[in-house]
């Protein structure tokens, strides 16, 4: 199921709870999108960790570093990394300078921190431990709750799809498992920090996050990396179960830094009866980049609001597969992204609504708006709907736009320069969604980012704004 | 000299001459109104004085406080103590008006603006354009009703406090009440501020509400006929084209093709 462009088998989807497969008509979809949800298809199923490992490894050794193709738009290809080259457990040197430097310094109701594949740094409060709160490595976690973890664990994340994949679930060490029990509402963030502080390192990130019913919660993942030299990869698995009644805030900053980082992850929110999840990634850099994001409503009354930002500069390549699946109804659903590019770079978002078959009364739309800065740079938004229901509402829409030069004057002649203006513009552009992390702290942090990236391309944009 | 010199200034746009050679002298402290028919070129004057990347001056010269800008980027004739109210004013989704005079203050200073001086300069303008104060936190000019446009060009003319301010058809498209309070407002900061403008309109309407000392008359590309407010009165009476026939052959039928867009 990895790289189908001419989809041979797509003539039905395996979904999860035993439902009947979702019959898709040959041929109306398999042009344009390339990639198939997750649709609940997990391997943990009973195995035990030490099995799962064993399995995956044997499709490690297998497998090729993974290539996906689309036939008139892009490949995404892992090829070019040396993979033998990397080494996955080294020496950690405490928690990397780029963490304390780019995390924002505020109060917070938890954090771990794994650089490169080891675990240096665990704090959780006192109170919230007290309250049943658990957050410690997925290591520690397999030892001291097994039994809990081992009921979640890959309950719906898959280990065999592509060599990384693969690697992932047969090599993580560290891991991060957070536990909020049934009730218990945290205003404070849970921060997960993932870090690799020089080349030659592969992580294998693993997080697992159960959120007990009716707890209440924020999450937010930090990806970040030193500027070096040379090549490096994250390959991460992230699941997060939110049962009956729970809310969760998810927010992931990730910026890989300058160095020659490829990130190639899986990332499911499962939102069960009557559950809500606001999940809202910010990829903000990485030399290749490719995310399957998957947010599933597998309970009735889940509802789900799946936002994005992205911003690729220069030769990055980002590859988004962003799904909204609908498992029940009634449900509701509403994806919006908003990216940019800048350079010579690469960004392509696909995105899916997927309603299956009984998912009756579910309410959903997408939208993906494309904002272009750079003659060289290349944006691709990629909506696809299959629907399996017939009393549903799913729609997708979006607008690809230019820097406005009406508005740059309009600015200008209030003293603002060409290059504030542009700033102002772009920054509006990414407002809507930014201002909902409702976070302070962490809203300024992409701010800056996206400020920081604006002026770094500043010369590109302008020449771009000028040959139009 | 005055303040704001306009001189000879010759400009087209594209391959089209629209201005052709206008004379024009405004100081802080003056009113003046600039009328004339569809298409004699006024909002090409008011843009080429900002600086609008889209007309070419051909020929003369604005001088502004003694510093030739003919050249000049559109900014740095903003920073020198110009203001342009368009007469469409462009929405800037994800920008809050509060935010965005800010920032604006902020372009023209050397240390940021203190919060509580920009809260009360804000209130003080808020009153001055009779508008909500929830106005402030709504993106600028995004959704806005026309006469909430108008009303937030006045707002920011207010806070930015220019030396000389150039209206771009502000009346146009405003029911009585929008009219009165922006017309009140320019008047107020004149008043207040001794803010020099340029009314440029189409109509006389708003000049029941401010009172220019001087008017021009613009009839293709050149300004043909100046006067005091008694100008204002005849033309109401008397209609362009009977001016444009005692000014003489020099301009009749030599009609721009444009539009009012021009």
């Amino acid at each position: 199921m990895v790289s189908e462009p001419d989809g041979a088998d797509n003539g039905s989807l395996p979904t999860a709870n035993g439902a009947a497969p979702v019959q898709v008509k040959a041929g109306r979809h398999r042009e344009a999108s390339l990639y198939h949800a997750l649709a609940g298809a997990g391997a943990g199923d009973g195995r035990t960790l030490g099995e799962l490992r064993e399995a995956a490894l044997k499709v490690y050794e297998s497998s090729e570093l993974p290539v996906w193709r689309r036939s008139g738009f892009w490949s995404t290809s892992l090829q070019s990394l040396d993979l033998d080259a990397l080494q996955t457990s080294v020496d950690a040197h405490g928690v990397p300078e780029i963490v304390t430097s780019t995390l924002p310094e505020r109060p917070r109701a938890g954090r771990i921190v794994q650089s490169a594949g080891t675990v240096v740094q665990v704090e959780l409060s006192e109170a919230l431990a007290e309250r049943g709160v658990i957050l410690c490595s997925l290591e520690q976690a397999f030892e001291q709750h097994g039994e809990l973890v081992g009921a979640w664990y890959s309950k719906r994340l898959p280990i065999d799809r592509h060599k990384l994949e693969a690697a992932n679930a047969a090599f993580w060490t560290g891991g991060a498992f957070l536990h909020v029990p049934e009730g218990v509402v945290v205003e404070d963030p849970f921060e997960i920090v993932y870090a690799i502080d020089r080349a030659g390192v592969a992580q294998y990130g693993r997080t697992l996050v159960l959120g007990g019913p009716m707890s209440d919660f924020r999450v937010q993942e930090y990806d970040v990396a030193e500027d070096f030299e040379g090549q490096a990869l994250h390959a991460g698995a992230f699941e997060l179960y939110l049962q009956d009644g729970a809310r969760c805030r998810v927010a992931q900053f990730q910026d890989w830094g300058s160095g020659e980082v490829f990130d190639s992850s899986t990332r499911l929110v499962a939102v069960g009866r009557d559950a809500y999840c606001h999940w809202l990634p910010a990829l903000l850099g990485g030399h290749l980049v490719r995310q399957h994001l998957e947010l599933a409503v597998m309970g009735k009354g889940g509802d789900m609001a799946f936002r994005g930002v992205f911003f690729a500069e220069e030769q990055e390549h980002l590859d988004v597969f962003a799904v909204d699946l609908h498992e029940t109804g009634p449900s509701g659903g509403d994806v919006h992204w908003r990216g940019t590019a800048t350079g010579e770079s690469r960004a392509s978002f696909e995105g899916l609504i997927q309603i299956d078959p009984g998912a009756q009364q579910t309410h959903t739309y997408l939208q993906i708006h494309s904002m272009m800065l750079s003659p060289k740079a290349r944006i691709d938004a990629i909506p696809s709907v299959l629907v399996s229901a017939d009393d549903v509402s799913a729609s997708h829409g979006g607008t690809v736009g230019e820097l406005d030069e009406t508005a740059i004057f309009y600015m200008q002649t209030r003293g603002l320069d060409r290059p504030a203006a542009v700033r102002v513009i772009v920054e509006g552009f990414f407002e809507p969604l930014i201002s909902e992390l409702q976070d302070e702290a962490l809203e300024q942090l992409v701010r800056e980012r996206i400020e920081q990236k604006l002026a770094a391309a500043r010369e590109d944009i302008e020449t771009y704004a000028t040959s139009r | 000299m005055a303040d704001l010199e306009i001189k000879d200034l010759h400009v087209r746009i594209e391959e089209r001459e629209i201005l052709r050679g206008v004379d024009l002298d405004i100081n802080r402290g003056e009113i003046h109104a600039l009328m004339g028919p569809n298409g004699s070129g006024k909002s090409t004057l008011a843009n080429t004085l900002l600086g609008h990347p889209s007309y070419e001056v051909t020929q003369g010269s604005i001088v502004f406080k003694g510093e030739d800008l003919t050249e000049a980027e559109p900014h740095d004739r903003a920073k020198a103590g110009l203001f342009l109210a368009f007469q469409y004013p462009v929405s800037i989704p994800g920008v809050s008006v509060a935010n965005f005079l800010r920032m604006a203050i902020n372009a023209k200073r050397d240390e940021p603006i203190q919060v509580k001086e920009f809260r009360t300069q804000l209130q003080h303008a808020i009153e001055l354009l009779d508008v909500d104060k929830a106005f402030t936190s709504r993106h600028l000019n995004d959704g806005f009703s026309g006469g909430e446009k108008k009303r937030a060009e006045i707002l920011q003319m207010a806070m930015l406090a220019p030396d000389v301010a150039i209206l771009d058809e502000t009346d146009s498209g405003l029911d009585i009440d929008a009219l009165r309070t922006v017309a009140e407002g320019v008047q107020r900061l004149h008043d207040e501020q001794g803010l020099g403008a340029l009314i440029i309109t189409h109509y006389q309407r708003i000049l029941h509400y401010v009172k220019p000392e001087f008017v021009h008359i613009l009839m293709d590309g050149k300004i043909v006929l100046e006067g005091g407010v008694e100008l204002v009165e005849r033309l109401e009476r008397e209609g362009y084209d009977q001016i444009r026939q005692e000014v003489g052959a020099g301009v009749a039928g030599a009609v721009a093709a444009g539009d009012s867009g021009v």
